[in-house]
């Protein structure tokens, strides 16, 4: 048996180029945090130098709490608001007689394909009458109208495929609909819960259109603090990488979280 | 197959919360929109008056929309087909087992969970002349002298590279799932028949991974057509107007020059494109 036949080190080698893409650019930012501001501005750049945590020290001590803050209490209360509405939802769209279903369904779906800049103008404009601009609430509101849809969708797929015998076994028993969706539906949907509500968290922590223009200084998220560190004239890279790579671990670690969560779910499932 | 028993009753309470929630949080605003268009309304200005087509007129004729129209399509097209063409050879590839394939995996599908707003950063900051990887010692290297950032046409393909970067997993994702699916039995068949790899590709897996392929266009062009965060942060819209798609042009009007009533005709516009696109392509999904 030849090794190295030509269309595995083809394939080895367009995975080797593409995984090189991927990652030079993450190392590169992992890099820049760790440089002083006068490394950083060093031309042509060094590779070699004395690690720092300067940066980093900044994000800490930099007053930047809040801003981490905000961005973890608009992405939780999305989790919250797309699961609490949007598994009843889901469940009755998923129960439906098949027409009313469909319309309904498509409709939903058709929020989450309506290109965001079209409801970030009246959206601003309506916060700005009513006195809400730069707060959480405001927010939490735009990034809903992306979720809850998104909420929907996936978990209407999901129920659609749970098997129905044991919900008409339940009503038999004088069980009423909540109680199915409590006792019978949520406890076999774990894992798809959590995979829903880590997409939610994802989706509102890396949001930036909404973000940016609904607040300024209060209720500033991570990607807007980035962006606005970004206009400015003085450019910090080391702090603005040690910004970015802090934005990432929050995303890297839920998912990481869910991975598992997901995984432990299923075969659980498949043992029973 | 679902039994009518379970269906009889409709669930009403079980969906008024989230319909209630999506009715005021969307329909209204979409509502609010198209009143917004046909509003003078310029926020440093004190006053505010119905306007009619005033602001559809002043968009629609003016060449700065045409422009920032031409620079979203050309964004687009070459955005959503590099990520089509490299999602493909990577679905295919990654399909096949070998040593170590579900971390390969995972990396690939890691920028998926960077913000766009990190990814343009990343980029902006590889690419920089002076004190990027890529800007000061790769490009000079190859022959690249002008700052990528800096140079109209190189601009585009700057915003473009780092989308690529950004979202070409999402598009890896949707055809890895299409291409499981297809049974196994038929390329068996088809190596008793002689065919080669190329011949298994052009007539099995092709002909069979389109539906996921237009379902990946679509919403691919979608993002793209909003793409915002990654260009704001990487250019702007510059050198001039160079990389300024509709998304900044209507940021620019609305938030930058106030003018809300015509940013929301630029918003409603931009709505219908994207509404016959998506009616247009979604047809030809069904079709199939």
């Amino acid at each position: 048996m030849r090794l190295l036949r030509p269309r595995a080190l083809l394939l080895g080698g367009f995975i080797g180029v593409y995984l090189a893409f991927v990652l030079l650019p993450l190392a590169w930012l992992a890099l820049g945090a760790f440089k002083t501001r006068f490394e950083s501005l060093r031309s042509p750049p060094t590779l070699i130098f004395t690690p720092t945590f300067e940066a980093f020290g900044k994000v800490v001590a930099g007053g930047f709490g809040g801003v981490f803050g905000n961005s973890v209490t608009i992405a939780l209360a999305n989790v919250a608001l797309a699961l609490v509405l949007g598994v009843p939802a889901a469940y009755a769209l998923a129960r439906m007689r098949p027409k009313p279903r469909k319309n309904l369904a498509f409709w939903v779906l058709s929020i989450r394909l309506a290109p965001a800049f079209g409801l970030v103008i009246p959206l601003y404009a309506f916060m700005r009458t009513v006195g809400l601009l730069d707060s959480l609430g405001a927010v939490i509101i735009a990034h809903l109208t992306i979720n809850l849809p998104l909420a929907i969708w996936l978990m209407m797929s999901y129920f659609d495929d749970l098997p129905i015998d044991v919900e008409e076994a339940a009503i038999i028993d004088g069980a009423n609909r909540l109680g199915v969706l409590r006792y019978v539906v949520l406890p076999v949907s774990g894992p798809m819960l959590i995979a829903v509500a880590m997409l939610v968290f994802v989706f509102s922590w890396n949001e930036f259109l909404f973000a940016f223009i609904l607040t300024s200084s209060r209720a500033q998220t991570v990607p807007a603090l980035i962006a606005s560190l970004a206009g400015t004239m003085n450019f910090d890279w080391p702090l603005m990488s040690a910004l970015s790579i802090s934005a990432l671990v929050p995303a890297f670690v839920v998912v990481l979280f869910a991975q598992r969560a997901i995984t432990e779910g299923l075969t659980a499932g498949a043992i029973k | 197959m679902r039994r009518l028993g379970l269906l009889l009753r409709f669930p009403g309470a079980f969906l008024a919360p989230a319909i209630l929630v999506l009715a005021s949080i969307v329909l209204f605003p979409t509502g609010y929109l198209l009143y917004l268009s046909v509003r003078h309304w310029v926020i440093t200005r004190p006053f505010q008056y119905f306007s009619g087509l005033d602001n559809y007129r002043l968009v629609l004729t003016s060449p700065s929309f045409w422009g920032a129209a031409q620079t979203t399509l050309v964004f687009i097209v070459a955005t959503v087909a590099v990520t089509l063409v490299l999602g493909t050879a990577l679905a295919v590839a990654l399909n096949r087992p070998f040593a170590g394939r579900g971390v390969v995996r995972a990396l690939v599908v890691l920028p998926l969970l960077v913000p766009p707003i990190v990814a343009g950063f990343t980029w902006r900051f590889l690419l920089n002349r002076e004190i990027g990887m890529l800007g000061s010692w790769i490009l000079p290297a190859v022959g690249v002298e002008a700052s990528m950032l800096a140079h109209p046409d190189l601009a585009m393909v700057s915003i473009v590279i780092a989308d690529v970067w950004s979202r070409t997993s999402f598009m890896f994702l949707i055809l890895l799932a299409a291409l499981q699916g297809i049974p196994g039995s038929l390329y068996e068949a088809a190596r008793i028949d002689g065919a080669s790899d190329a011949q298994e590709f052009v007539f099995i897996t092709l002909p069979l991974l389109l539906p996921a392929m237009l379902v990946g266009v679509i919403f691919r062009a979608i993002e793209a057509v909003n793409t915002f965060d990654l260009i704001f942060v990487m250019t702007q819209g510059g050198p001039g107007t160079a990389t300024q798609t509709l998304s900044i042009y209507g940021w620019r009007t609305a938030f930058t020059s106030f003018d809300i009533g015509r940013g929301a005709a630029i918003a409603v516009v931009m709505v219908v494109f994207a509404v016959l696109a998506t009616t247009v392509l979604s047809r030809r999904v069904l079709e199939r």
